[in-house]
């Protein structure tokens, strides 16, 4: 039994050495291909001082060379962490400090803007290009370079599977993203339900549409690399355009399609997808955001023999329920379930008066245990202690149990319906999104007074993100000027697409801002 | 000479740039690859298209090649506006 992600690689390098293991923008590599880059990537690494347990930032948009750099980070024993390649410097150079990264693997045009924007160094950067114009100096490595050292194995390394792997930042409340830190185990124990429950094989084509630092592609990658099968990157550009992506799929014989709901409307609305063209789509698997039951009631009909799977988890627990969507009970259900809990995972839902839902009916917040939950954040002990909370339930041993903040009840088959959020946090595109972080962004700007980040409920991509600001001096920033003030700090898709600029902001009887009403207020308007 | 058509899709896409943090812009710059258009943007560009020049854009039209950059967007209305003399654009 694999107890280390690397393993995984390892085991099908024996079984399938020339079949390809990744494929993006035209290239592939082949397993053995794989195999040995990874190689060469730990021993450059470990050239460059890194130990075990050290943070190597990948940072770069998706290409074969993804690949080899996670697995040769692994083989390092190294700790990967995958950025945005569109974030914006500053919340680049967050992480960076806030995981006392060690090394980047990056390429040419990422390090110049990195280098333009005064972002506090790395002691090193692996560029996935040769060296070029004005990054000639000794802290930048060309990735021909690799070809000196050893292809053959890997360097030795001492790992248990408690070891970190990867970590995903994801967005925080206090206006600061936050790193999930993910052991091999915390991956490796939902790697082995999927295997289980979907049966992935070695003929499978398996997309990867999700972002690298998104949690969906733990999915994509490491069951293709078990199984054997080949993970197809989709590129870039092809993701914005539903009549391409869906030619795309059509082309490279996808197999097993994983993304969020709203990439899937996309498709079904705007993809001309048929059935008949592709032939060899056999599952599709979808997590991040509810599916609107309208959009899933057309795709299942469209698609009638393709199996839909649900996935629910915050990137704390991977993937922690599923439900399969049954085609007779969708004609009548009104909500999606998010299911049961996968295989060796425990969830249960707790009600206001501290006692575990048992009943269809009784709604509660969702806990879950078990060897796929994280330890907690990168450096941040107050936050973990917030939501890895010691198991009250079960006195004989001191174990921790994560709390989602998602409040789910209970229906009468045994299935968990997800309900809402406890807090402010919400998804907009599968993306989870903290409107405290988008006020935090809009508040550093010392004209800004108040702001208040809101969620307008949105039936293809889930919310739109609308913002009401109130300026110290009314009539000194422009709309613009505030996106343009976000952009700087936040990623993309969290920038307000609205901003409303009012002389004061509505309070509560407390005196806090009432989002209620104006949360109430802007739906009526759209 | 510039074309009204050019300079009105450069203002509609600059709008929506500026709104990302993004103020220089060229006509060949990947509109994808620097952000500016994302899934959702893209369908919101194509309504204002379809409004502002009076064309149709069918979804297999709404692909890379007719959408990467301004230059191509330009090219794109224009044969579509001169699809009568037999320029057909790209399809998917």
């Amino acid at each position: 039994m694999p107890y280390i992600l690397q393993q995984l690689l390892t085991e099908s390098v024996r079984q399938f050495p020339d079949k390809p293991a990744v494929w993006a923008r035209g290239r592939t590599l082949t397993y053995r291909e794989l195999e040995q880059r990874s190689n060469q990537v730990a021993h450059l690494l470990r050239s460059r001082g890194v130990e075990k347990g050290d943070r190597i930032g990948i940072y770069f948009p998706k290409a074969v060379e993804s690949l080899a750099a996670m697995f040769g980070v692994l083989k390092a024993g190294g700790v990967y962490v995958p950025l945005d390649p569109l974030a914006p410097a500053d919340r680049i150079a967050y992480i960076i400090s806030n995981c006392a990264m060690k090394g980047l693997i990056t390429n040419g045009d990422r390090l110049r803007g990195l280098d333009a924007s005064k972002i506090p160094s790395v002691e090193f950067s692996l560029l996935t290009e040769d060296k070029a114009n004005g990054l000639d100096r000794p802290d930048v490595v060309s990735w021909s370079e690799l070809s000196a050292f050893p292809a053959d194995h890997a360097p030795s390394l001492q790992a248990t599977t408690t070891d970190l792997a990867y970590i995903l930042y994801t967005s925080g409340s206090t206006g600061r993203p936050k790193g999930v830190m993910l052991s091999h185990q915390n991956a490796l124990t939902f790697i082995e339900w999927c295997a289980e429950t979907f049966s992935v094989r070695s003929d499978d084509h398996v997309s990867n549409h999700a972002p690298l630092h998104f949690d969906l592609s733990v999915f994509d990658v490491y069951n293709a690399i078990k199984a054997g099968a080949t993970v197809y990157m989709v590129p870039d550009d092809t993701a914005k355009f539903p009549a391409s992506l869906s030619k795309w799929m059509v082309e490279q014989e996808i197999s097993i399609w994983y993304s969020v709901p709203s990439a899937l409307v996309f498709l079904l609305l705007h993809g001309n997808m048929k059935a008949e063209k592709l032939a060899r789509l056999r599952i599709i698997l979808f997590a991040g955001e509810v599916f609107p039951q309208k959009y899933l009631k057309q795709l299942a009909e469209l698609l009638p023999h393709i199996e839909l799977h649900n996935l629910y988890g915050p990137t704390e627990t991977n993937v922690c329920t599923y439900y399969t969507v049954d085609r007779e009970r969708l004609k009548t259900q009104d909500k999606l379930p998010i299911g049961k809990a996968c295989t060796n995972t425990e969830v249960f839902a707790v009600d206001d008066n501290d006692h575990i839902v048992t009943q269809p009916g009784e709604v509660g917040e969702l806990y879950v245990r078990g060897p796929s939950v994280t330890n907690g954040y990168w450096a941040d002990p107050e936050k973990t202690a917030k939501m890895c909370v010691p198991n009250r339930f079960q006195p004989h041993f001191q174990e921790k149990m994560y709390k989602t903040g998602d409040l789910v009840m209970l229906d009468e088959y045994g299935d968990y319906l997800f309900l809402g959020r406890r807090d402010n946090q919400i998804k907009s595109r599968g993306y989870r999104i903290e409107l405290g972080e988008i006020e935090a962004a809009l508040l550093s700007h010392s004209g800004v007074r108040e702001a208040a980040a809101i969620a307008i409920p949105d039936e293809e991509i889930g919310a739109r993100i609308k913002a009401v600001v109130a300026l110290h001096q009314p009539g000194s920033l422009s709309v613009v000027d505030l996106q343009q003030h976000c952009a700087a700090r936040i990623p993309n898709y969290m920038i307000p697409e609205m901003i409303e600029l009012r002389d004061t902001l509505p309070k509560t009887s407390t005196g806090k801002v009432d989002r209620v009403s104006l949360a109430q207020a802007s739906v009526a308007v759209v | 000479m510039e074309s009204n058509l050019k300079s009105q899709i450069r203002e509609f896409v600059m709008e929506n740039a500026r709104g990302k943090g993004i103020t220089e812009l060229s006509d060949a710059d990947s509109l994808i690859s620097r952000g500016i258009v994302d899934s959702l943007g893209i369908f919101r560009l194509v309504s204002f298209l379809e409004e502002s020049f009076g064309v149709r854009i069918p979804d297999d039209e709404i692909i890379n090649d007719n959408f990467q950059t301004i230059d191509d967007i330009d090219r794109f209305v224009t044969a579509k506006l001169g699809a009568v003399k037999g320029q057909a654009p790209a399809t998917a």
